[in-house]
């Protein structure tokens, strides 16, 4: 008898789920249940399957086309962030990212790790990472690896190979989108160093590409980069 | 005609990011789900706006779709039915529990390119419906797909809450038992 009203309670609350009849407790605590429980999951499936079936006579209509084009906005929002992305190439031109590849400006491998990680608070468990950037020239006489701490934000960097040429300072710019560099300031000369970011700045990593350049000691006077660029990385979901 | 296994196979291309397959899905269950949303929403501008989140929800869980069991169609009608029902329920809570703006459906007519979607032998459903009480089977449909709770059937039907809800249930219960002898 119990069995009967177990089994007749899990049909009737599977009813009331499919119908939205449930309140939000009784709903969270049935998920709970059909997240792991094949048997509820196959009484489930039975009741979804045939209670669809009162949509059976409603007719199709079809949808205004601006809907299509939101949903495509919303969904292929990284397809946007492509075209800006390909719209910053226009800038590491103008930068002179690519004569300085091709010329050797500086003859170097420049491998930038951006790692930009979402950091819980230092008790926490494991980071997550959730960026990562990679750029590459010619030889590896430079790498440098980076990784940003969402809590503390700030952008930890770790020149492993290479430095700046004698004199002169590297220089970090964000291109975010077709937007012109922003400097996210000089690198240390210690090989490892941690950069503060601007929430700003940092809302804007993803998708983004990020810079190095060649410049004065002390950095860029003007707000944009007067030297070559070295290399550039592209910020991408890890 | 796009078949059952045509809309699995969209849906599973799509856990994986292929547009194509998106766009394939849209252009053939689009009507259908839209139809839902304005049955549930009565209401065209929310009824487009339900529909687009209803297909970005199924573009961002299509990886979670063969978890659940269920056939292409119910699911993909199930996400937009409850998302359709959220948002008439929120509506609701705003205005005030009463009337609905019932209102533009009845002007709605099948759009050009509404695709036969492959029915599951769903007829099943209306036989046992017709088996039940008319106030039941009408309490079940204006769960399903008015969204109504136990309270406002309970105030349609002029009984106490609780009462509802115990004729509901057993209601079901005849139901399912009908629906069980489905060949």
């Amino acid at each position: 008898m119990t069995d009967e009203f177990d089994r007749d309670e899990e049909h009737a609350l599977t009813a009331e789920y499919v119908l939205g009849l449930l309140t939000e407790d009784e709903t969270a605590a049935y998920e709970d249940v059909l997240s792991v429980d094949p048997d509820l999951r196959t009484e489930y499936a039975f009741w979804a399957d045939r209670i669809v079936a009162l949509t059976d006579d409603i007719a199709p209509v079809a949808p205004p086309p601006h809907v299509l084009t939101r949903i495509r906005e919303t969904i292929f929002h990284e397809a946007a962030g492509d075209a800006s992305r390909g719209a910053g190439g226009s800038w590491l031109r103008r930068l002179g990212l690519l004569p300085a590849m091709a010329g050797g400006l500086v003859a170097a491998l420049l491998v930038l790790w951006v790692f930009t990680t979402m950091m819980p608070p230092t008790d926490g468990g494991d980071a997550a990472l959730t960026y990562v950037a990679q750029i590459a020239a010619d030889d590896d006489s430079l790498v440098v690896q980076a990784s940003f701490d969402a809590a503390a934000g700030s952008l930890s960097v770790d020149r492993q190979v290479g430095a700046a040429p004698a004199g002169r300072a590297l220089e970090l710019w964000l291109i975010a989108g077709d937007n012109p560099p922003v400097s996210l300031g000089v690198m240390p000369e210690d090989r490892t160093a941690t950069m503060p970011v601007s929430a700003d700045l940092a809302s804007q990593l993803s998708g983004g590409t990020l810079a190095i350049s060649d410049e004065p000691a002390g950095g860029s006077t003007t707000g944009a980069p007067t030297g070559a660029v070295l290399a550039t990385g592209q910020v991408t979901d890890a | 005609m796009t078949t059952t296994s045509d809309i699995e196979d969209m849906i599973a291309r799509m856990a994986i990011g292929d547009r194509a397959a998106f766009e394939g899905l849209y252009a053939a269950t689009s009507a259908k789900l839209f139809g839902v949303c304005l049955r549930v929403l009565g209401n065209r501008a929310e009824a487009e706006d339900a529909l687009q989140e209803a297909f970005v929800k199924i573009w961002r869980n299509a990886d979670r779709y063969r978890v659940n069991g269920l056939s292409p169609m119910t699911w993909l009608i199930t996400v937009t039915r409850n998302h359709s029902v959220d948002r008439v329920r929120a509506r609701r809570s705003k205005m005030g529990a009463g009337l609905d703006e019932a209102a533009d459906v009845a002007d709605s007519r099948p759009g050009p390119e509404a695709l036969a979607i492959a029915a599951s032998d769903r007829g099943r459903i209306v036989d046992c419906m017709g088996q039940l009480d008319p106030d039941k089977a009408g309490a079940v449909r204006r769960a399903y797909l008015e969204g109504e709770t136990y309270q406002e059937l309970a105030d349609h039907y002029d009984v106490p809450l609780n009462t509802v809800r115990t004729w509901l249930r057993r209601s079901l219960l005849k139901l399912r038992e009908c629906l069980s002898h489905d060949g």
